[in-house]
């Protein structure tokens, strides 16, 4: 027995020595062919740096956070991991990030070039625990084939919310005469602010959240004048499907084929080019306070419990650099955070052949997606006091109240 | 009977095998419940130590506002699920308790929803109640009527209810069956003699007969209530990850999984379990009674 003990110790150690390399584990959010392309540049790290090895494992958006909290909660968490930033601070405040900024004060120029707006969400006065990976501009997306049908030009950069609201009118459209909408004009994702109704807002003079203050602002007059746009086109015209129509196709109106017009990032180009659609994106429509769209920004973190920070650091450092966004922009999810990148062929050559550019100069008049502890509570509370104007028809003033109340309650829980 | 108990060194084997059994339910099931319990009194996000809440997370729910529509949307779930579940599974298990030709199949039939998977068949059930192209909004407009907004929040109770019972009928069925087939023929025969009509019959021996079966469904039919989650869920889900209709299981599952709130789902389950608790001991209070009765 004493024997066998000493033999399988002895097998450990060899396999210890004979791999003589440090493994890290990376976990993200995202589709199985993203998995594939990351397993890509981990190959490509892996020739640079022989010494460390690196275990891709992706789930999906829901998966994902539940396996995150199981997995850091029982001690194991991933050496690196995804990280969407309105959520990074309530990962970030409890303490279980690394702090990356000895890191990145050894070796500044790892920041060179980078889109300074995508390393505000990071910062903390400690330093920055989080690096951006890439961003995400709204704009809009249209269905050309839909334009050309109704005989509608397409959207151009001049084009303000009215326009916008004219077209819809026109573009909703009852095919077979059956006295229900077969097509509508535009469809949005109303819950959360970021792909509609946070750009509408601030470009009507409105603000959205002050978390520092503890103070939800969407019940402003200028915000006021926003949600009354929505509602005009949503409930007036019923240019936008309501969310039970929307619900019978799926989600995304635009991706089901039964609306023209629609609101996200780049996220959706992959998807809406797979489905065959044919499409391109236009600017934000102005409002009466110009032109607002919002950015957000995904990126990487360091569990501060990890066995080799430094190992992890090399593996971050690799993704944001040329090589690594270069190979990034190629899946066609998001914009390259290097503006080398972004400007290169890498990114603006995809094969699909739409106007990338447009996501890189958005940022030129975009606001910041807001950032603080409790970003999910706070929209999520948010989201159903205004959808009770949405789907049940409550007057729009008194949900708005609602909507802050429960707003600022989401964050004085949080603070 | 005596043969059947163990004796002498079989009682020590009775034990040794259920050791495994037995430690599993002493760490895993009574484990997790004295946690919940003890995470209830504490403020926890999972992450960072949990600290000592005392009662804050119980005075705090009157105060939460998903938890009291949670609560009272499963309150008014129950009220209506556990009357209407217990009578109309007892009605299908009296008209299929009969040698009639393909009852069999009838029984398969209203079984089938208990062993099918509850998100195929709530996305079935979101066909049906779509509103504008949904199987029986086509159905009321073909006779002239006006479409009704199945899933809208004002109407969404009556609908997460009809699924919710037409899932549960089978359960019952098998259960009024088994209590149906276990009444001995005798009865019905000697009352027959006697001149008892059918409805005689059924009201002076079938039901009271039934009584105990008709107790267990209570209860299980209740607590099902109580926990009531994935038909709702699927249905009445939103872009949000919210629901139109949250119960208290969802409200624990986004305030534990999602807000970092292990504390305050914590409480909110040992709530469920009590409200279960009395509900269940009330039915035993009952069952005694009307037991000595019959």
């Amino acid at each position: 027995m004493k024997h066998l003990t000493s033999t399988a110790l002895a097998l450990i150690l060899a396999a210890g020595t004979a791999a003589a390399e440090t493994e890290i584990s990376f976990m993200l959010w995202g589709s199985p062919q993203e998995g594939e392309v990351w397993s890509h540049i981990a190959e490509e790290f892996q020739a640079a740096h022989p010494d460390i090895s690196v275990n891709i494992e992706v789930a999906d958006w829901n998966g994902y956070w539940e396996k995150l909290r199981v997995q850091v909660a029982g001690g194991t968490p991933p050496d690196v991991f995804a990280m969407d930033a309105p959520l990074y601070p309530d990962w970030q405040s409890r303490d279980v990030l690394l702090n990356m900024q000895p890191y990145i004060d050894a070796d500044p120029s790892v920041l060179e070039g980078v889109y300074p707006v995508t390393l505000e969400a990071y910062k903390t006065e400690e330093g920055m625990f989080g690096m951006p990976r890439d961003f995400q501009t709204i704009v809009l997306y249209y269905n050309k084939d839909m334009f050309d049908a109704a005989g509608v030009e397409y959207p151009t950069d001049e084009w303000t919310w009215d326009d916008f609201r004219a077209a819809a009118a026109e573009l909703t459209i009852d095919k077979d005469g059956d006295g229900t909408t077969d097509q509508w004009g535009a469809w949005a994702e109303v819950y959360d602010m970021e792909p509609f109704w946070g750009p509408v807002i601030w470009s009507h003079g409105g603000e959205v959240v002050d978390a520092a203050a503890g103070t939800t602002l969407i019940g402003s007059e200028e915000a006021m004048a926003g949600f009354e746009f929505i509602r005009q086109i949503w409930l007036e015209d019923q240019s936008m499907p309501t969310e039970e129509q929307l619900s019978q196709y799926g989600w995304d109106g635009l991706l089901s084929g039964v609306a023209a017009m629609g609101f996200s990032g780049h996220w959706s180009v992959p998807e809406y080019a797979q489905a065959g659609l044919n499409f391109d994106v236009a600017p934000v429509p102005m409002g009466p306070a110009g032109r607002v769209t919002g950015v957000n920004s995904a990126g990487f973190v360091i569990s501060k419990d990890s066995p080799n920070p430094d190992a992890a650091w090399e593996f971050v450092k690799f993704a944001v650099s040329e090589a690594g966004q270069s190979e990034l922009a190629n899946i066609g999810l998001a914009v390259p955070i290097l503006e080398s990148v972004a400007n290169s062929d890498a990114y603006l050559g995809q094969e699909v052949q739409i106007n990338h550019a447009l996501f890189v100069e958005a940022l030129e008049y975009a606001h910041m997606k807001p950032v603080f502890r409790g970003y999910e509570e706070w929209s999520g509370a948010v989201g159903d006091a205004l959808s009770l104007s949405w789907t049940e028809g409550v007057p729009l003033e008194e949900s708005l109240e609602e909507a802050v109340e429960y707003g600022d309650d989401a964050l004085a829980r949080n603070n | 009977m005596g043969a059947l108990r163990p004796m002498g060194i079989e009682r020590w084997w009775v034990l040794v095998f259920l050791t495994p059994t037995l430690i599993g339910l002493l760490l895993g099931t009574f484990g997790s419940i004295f946690a919940t319990l003890g995470i209830s009194f504490m403020d926890w996000d999972l992450l960072t130590p949990p600290t000592a809440a005392g009662i804050s997370n119980y005075q705090g729910l009157p105060d939460d506002r998903l938890f009291m529509r949670s609560l009272w949307n499963t309150l008014a779930f129950a009220g209506l699920y556990v009357p209407l579940t217990v009578i109309i599974s007892l009605f299908v298990a009296l008209g299929l308790n009969r040698t009639i030709p393909g009852v069999s199949f009838f029984r398969v039939a209203f079984f089938l929803p208990t062993v099918s998977s509850p998100t195929a068949v709530g996305l079935l059930w979101t066909w049906i109640y779509a509103q504008d192209n949904g199987v029986l909004n086509e159905m009321i407009t073909a006779m002239g009527g006006d479409p009704v907004r199945w899933l809208s929040r004002s109407v969404a109770l009556y609908s997460v209810v009809i699924v919710n019972v037409w899932g549960a009928i089978g359960g019952g069925m098998i259960i009024f069956l088994a209590g149906l087939q276990a009444i001995p023929k005798d009865y019905y025969e000697v009352a027959e003699m006697d001149g008892a009509k059918s409805w005689q019959r059924l009201w002076f021996i079938t039901l009271p007969a039934l009584a105990p079966s008709m107790f267990f469904q209570c209860v299980l039919v209740t607590i099902n209530a109580f926990q009531a989650f994935d038909y709702i869920y699927i249905l009445t889900r939103t872009g949000n990850g919210n629901s139109t209709m949250p119960t208290l299981v969802f409200s624990i599952y986004r305030n534990g999984f999602r807000f970092f709130r292990m504390g305050d789902a914590a409480a909110q389950a040992v709530v469920l379990t009590c409200m279960i608790m009395v509900l269940t001991l009330i039915y035993f209070r009952l069952q005694k009674k009307w037991g000595a009765q019959a």
